[in-house]
Protein backbone atom coordinates (compact mmCIF):
# COMPACT_ATOMS: atom_id res chain seq x y z
CA UNK A 1 0.00 0.00 0.00
CA UNK A 2 1.33 3.46 -0.87
CA UNK A 3 1.97 6.09 1.78
CA UNK A 4 -0.87 8.28 0.50
CA UNK A 5 -3.39 5.43 0.58
CA UNK A 6 -2.22 4.56 4.08
CA UNK A 7 -2.69 8.14 5.23
CA UNK A 8 -6.09 8.43 3.57
CA UNK A 9 -7.29 5.25 5.29
CA UNK A 10 -6.24 6.67 8.67
CA UNK A 11 -7.91 10.01 7.99
CA UNK A 12 -11.11 8.21 6.97
CA UNK A 13 -11.06 6.35 10.26
CA UNK A 14 -10.76 9.66 12.15
CA UNK A 15 -13.61 11.18 10.14
CA UNK A 16 -15.90 8.44 11.46
CA UNK A 17 -16.06 10.50 14.68
CA UNK A 18 -18.45 12.91 12.93
CA UNK A 19 -22.25 12.48 12.76
CA UNK A 20 -23.51 10.72 9.59
CA UNK A 21 -25.37 13.76 8.30
CA UNK A 22 -22.24 15.90 8.54
CA UNK A 23 -20.08 13.20 6.92
CA UNK A 24 -22.44 12.78 4.00
CA UNK A 25 -22.17 16.52 3.44
CA UNK A 26 -18.46 17.18 4.05
CA UNK A 27 -16.36 14.01 4.28
CA UNK A 28 -15.04 14.10 0.70
CA UNK A 29 -13.99 17.74 0.77
CA UNK A 30 -12.45 17.53 4.25
CA UNK A 31 -10.45 14.55 3.03
CA UNK A 32 -9.32 16.60 0.00
CA UNK A 33 -8.09 19.38 2.29
CA UNK A 34 -6.30 16.96 4.63
CA UNK A 35 -4.58 15.18 1.74
CA UNK A 36 -3.65 18.48 0.06
CA UNK A 37 -2.01 19.61 3.31
CA UNK A 38 -0.10 16.33 3.82
CA UNK A 39 3.68 16.30 3.58
CA UNK A 40 5.46 14.15 0.99
CA UNK A 41 5.65 10.54 2.22
CA UNK A 42 3.49 11.24 5.29
CA UNK A 43 1.78 8.06 6.47
CA UNK A 44 0.14 9.09 9.73
CA UNK A 45 -2.17 12.00 10.59
CA UNK A 46 -0.35 14.69 12.56
CA UNK A 47 -1.23 15.14 16.23
CA UNK A 48 -2.53 18.70 15.77
CA UNK A 49 -4.73 17.72 12.80
CA UNK A 50 -6.10 14.69 14.67
CA UNK A 51 -6.87 16.75 17.78
CA UNK A 52 -8.54 19.40 15.62
CA UNK A 53 -10.74 16.77 13.93
CA UNK A 54 -11.78 15.20 17.24
CA UNK A 55 -12.56 18.58 18.82
CA UNK A 56 -14.56 19.63 15.75
CA UNK A 57 -16.46 16.32 15.85
CA UNK A 58 -17.39 16.90 19.51
CA UNK A 59 -18.56 20.42 18.63
CA UNK A 60 -20.64 19.20 15.67
CA UNK A 61 -22.17 16.40 17.77
CA UNK A 62 -23.09 18.90 20.46
CA UNK A 63 -24.76 21.11 17.85
CA UNK A 64 -26.54 18.09 16.38
CA UNK A 65 -27.87 16.93 19.76
CA UNK A 66 -29.07 20.37 20.83
CA UNK A 67 -30.61 21.36 17.48
CA UNK A 68 -34.12 22.59 18.25
CA UNK A 69 -36.80 21.54 17.90
CA UNK A 70 -35.66 18.16 16.68
CA UNK A 71 -38.82 16.14 16.43
CA UNK A 72 -42.36 16.78 15.28
CA UNK A 73 -43.84 15.67 18.58
CA UNK A 74 -41.49 17.98 20.43
CA UNK A 75 -42.82 20.91 18.43
CA UNK A 76 -46.41 19.77 18.87
CA UNK A 77 -46.28 19.31 22.64
CA UNK A 78 -43.60 21.72 23.85
CA UNK A 79 -45.09 22.31 27.31
CA UNK A 80 -45.36 18.59 28.01
CA UNK A 81 -41.82 17.91 26.77
CA UNK A 82 -40.32 20.73 28.84
CA UNK A 83 -41.97 19.35 32.00
CA UNK A 84 -40.96 15.81 31.07
CA UNK A 85 -37.32 16.80 30.56
CA UNK A 86 -37.21 18.72 33.85
CA UNK A 87 -38.77 15.71 35.60
CA UNK A 88 -36.21 13.33 34.07
CA UNK A 89 -33.40 15.72 35.04
CA UNK A 90 -34.57 15.89 38.65
CA UNK A 91 -35.03 12.11 38.74
CA UNK A 92 -31.48 11.60 37.47
CA UNK A 93 -30.14 13.99 40.13
CA UNK A 94 -32.08 12.16 42.89
CA UNK A 95 -30.78 8.78 41.71
CA UNK A 96 -27.26 10.23 41.54
CA UNK A 97 -27.58 11.63 45.07
CA UNK A 98 -28.83 8.28 46.41
CA UNK A 99 -25.93 6.47 44.72
CA UNK A 100 -23.39 8.90 46.18
CA UNK A 101 -25.10 8.54 49.58
CA UNK A 102 -24.67 4.79 49.32
CA UNK A 103 -20.98 5.26 48.68
CA UNK A 104 -21.00 4.90 44.87
CA UNK A 105 -19.05 8.00 43.94
CA UNK A 106 -19.63 7.38 40.22
CA UNK A 107 -23.18 8.57 40.92
CA UNK A 108 -21.88 12.13 40.36
CA UNK A 109 -21.76 11.21 36.65
CA UNK A 110 -25.58 11.51 36.71
CA UNK A 111 -25.10 15.28 36.75
CA UNK A 112 -24.08 15.26 33.07
CA UNK A 113 -27.25 13.71 31.55
CA UNK A 114 -29.39 15.67 34.02
CA UNK A 115 -27.72 18.91 32.88
CA UNK A 116 -28.32 17.96 29.24
CA UNK A 117 -32.05 17.43 29.92
CA UNK A 118 -32.30 20.77 31.74
CA UNK A 119 -30.47 22.49 28.90
CA UNK A 120 -32.71 20.94 26.23
CA UNK A 121 -35.80 21.91 28.24
CA UNK A 122 -34.48 25.47 28.49
CA UNK A 123 -33.76 25.63 24.75
CA UNK A 124 -37.18 24.25 23.83
CA UNK A 125 -38.89 26.72 26.15
CA UNK A 126 -37.16 29.58 24.37
CA UNK A 127 -37.48 28.20 20.84
CA UNK A 128 -41.18 27.36 20.93
CA UNK A 129 -42.88 29.06 23.82
CA UNK A 130 -41.50 32.57 23.49
CA UNK B 1 -25.52 38.56 15.55
CA UNK B 2 -24.57 42.01 14.31
CA UNK B 3 -23.77 43.34 17.76
CA UNK B 4 -21.28 40.68 18.74
CA UNK B 5 -17.77 41.01 17.37
CA UNK B 6 -16.73 38.46 14.79
CA UNK B 7 -14.02 35.91 15.56
CA UNK B 8 -10.79 36.55 13.72
CA UNK B 9 -10.86 33.19 11.88
CA UNK B 10 -14.39 33.96 10.61
CA UNK B 11 -13.33 37.44 9.54
CA UNK B 12 -10.34 36.05 7.63
CA UNK B 13 -12.42 33.33 5.92
CA UNK B 14 -14.94 35.93 4.71
CA UNK B 15 -12.07 38.18 3.59
CA UNK B 16 -10.55 35.29 1.62
CA UNK B 17 -13.89 34.78 -0.15
CA UNK B 18 -14.33 38.52 -0.82
CA UNK B 19 -11.75 38.21 -3.62
CA UNK B 20 -13.77 35.50 -5.40
CA UNK B 21 -14.93 31.93 -4.81
CA UNK B 22 -12.42 29.44 -3.38
CA UNK B 23 -12.27 25.80 -2.30
CA UNK B 24 -11.26 24.58 1.18
CA UNK B 25 -7.52 24.30 0.71
CA UNK B 26 -7.46 27.59 -1.20
CA UNK B 27 -9.12 29.32 1.76
CA UNK B 28 -6.53 27.85 4.17
CA UNK B 29 -3.54 29.08 2.14
CA UNK B 30 -5.18 32.46 1.49
CA UNK B 31 -6.02 33.00 5.18
CA UNK B 32 -2.42 32.13 6.06
CA UNK B 33 -1.20 34.73 3.56
CA UNK B 34 -3.64 37.46 4.62
CA UNK B 35 -2.70 37.00 8.29
CA UNK B 36 1.03 37.00 7.49
CA UNK B 37 1.37 33.35 8.49
CA UNK B 38 -0.21 33.92 11.92
CA UNK B 39 -3.46 32.00 11.34
CA UNK B 40 -3.16 28.46 9.99
CA UNK B 41 -6.66 26.94 9.86
CA UNK B 42 -7.00 23.18 10.19
CA UNK B 43 -9.51 21.10 8.25
CA UNK B 44 -11.92 20.37 11.13
CA UNK B 45 -12.04 24.00 12.28
CA UNK B 46 -12.42 25.30 8.73
CA UNK B 47 -15.44 23.12 7.91
CA UNK B 48 -17.09 23.78 11.28
CA UNK B 49 -16.85 27.50 10.41
CA UNK B 50 -17.96 27.05 6.77
CA UNK B 51 -20.95 24.96 7.89
CA UNK B 52 -22.04 27.66 10.34
CA UNK B 53 -21.48 30.51 7.85
CA UNK B 54 -23.61 28.64 5.33
CA UNK B 55 -26.37 28.10 7.89
CA UNK B 56 -26.26 31.86 8.59
CA UNK B 57 -26.47 32.45 4.79
CA UNK B 58 -23.28 34.54 4.75
CA UNK B 59 -21.67 32.16 2.24
CA UNK B 60 -22.99 29.62 -0.25
CA UNK B 61 -21.68 26.80 -2.44
CA UNK B 62 -20.54 28.23 -5.79
CA UNK B 63 -19.65 25.07 -7.74
CA UNK B 64 -18.05 21.65 -7.46
CA UNK B 65 -15.14 20.17 -9.38
CA UNK B 66 -13.36 16.84 -9.35
CA UNK B 67 -9.57 17.27 -9.52
CA UNK B 68 -7.35 14.15 -9.32
CA UNK B 69 -10.35 12.13 -8.10
CA UNK B 70 -10.90 14.56 -5.26
CA UNK B 71 -13.93 16.71 -4.63
CA UNK B 72 -13.34 20.45 -4.67
CA UNK B 73 -16.30 22.47 -3.47
CA UNK B 74 -16.01 26.20 -4.09
CA UNK B 75 -17.63 28.67 -1.72
CA UNK B 76 -18.62 32.25 -2.43
CA UNK B 77 -19.72 35.24 -0.39
CA UNK B 78 -23.48 36.05 -0.51
CA UNK B 79 -24.73 39.66 -0.43
CA UNK B 80 -25.62 39.42 3.30
CA UNK B 81 -22.09 38.04 3.74
CA UNK B 82 -20.58 41.02 1.92
CA UNK B 83 -22.56 43.40 4.08
CA UNK B 84 -21.57 41.61 7.29
CA UNK B 85 -17.89 41.67 6.31
CA UNK B 86 -18.07 45.38 5.33
CA UNK B 87 -19.73 46.25 8.68
CA UNK B 88 -17.12 44.31 10.63
CA UNK B 89 -14.22 45.83 8.65
CA UNK B 90 -15.62 49.34 9.28
CA UNK B 91 -15.96 48.57 13.00
CA UNK B 92 -12.36 47.33 13.23
CA UNK B 93 -11.12 50.33 11.25
CA UNK B 94 -12.97 52.78 13.51
CA UNK B 95 -11.42 51.12 16.59
CA UNK B 96 -7.97 51.18 15.00
CA UNK B 97 -8.28 54.88 14.11
CA UNK B 98 -9.14 55.78 17.72
CA UNK B 99 -6.29 53.64 19.05
CA UNK B 100 -3.77 55.22 16.66
CA UNK B 101 -4.95 58.78 17.38
CA UNK B 102 -4.55 58.26 21.14
CA UNK B 103 -1.14 56.67 20.75
CA UNK B 104 0.03 59.47 18.48
CA UNK B 105 -1.93 62.63 19.40
CA UNK B 106 -2.03 65.54 16.93
CA UNK B 107 -0.79 63.30 14.15
CA UNK B 108 2.74 63.13 15.53
CA UNK B 109 4.18 59.84 14.38
CA UNK B 110 7.07 58.39 16.24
Amino acid sequence: MTDAADLERRYRRLLRCFPTRYRREHEQEILSVLMAGAAEGQRRPGLADSADLVMSAIFIWWREVTRQPRWQWERRHPRLIVRLRVAIGIWLLVVGAILVGEGYWLGVLMVAPAALHFYLAYRLRHAVLS
Amino acid sequence: MGIRAMQEATFLILTALAGGSQHGYGIITDVEQISDGRVRLRAGTLYTALDRLRADRLIDIDREEIVDNRLRRYYRLTSPGEKRLADEAARLQANAVVAMSRLHPAGVLR
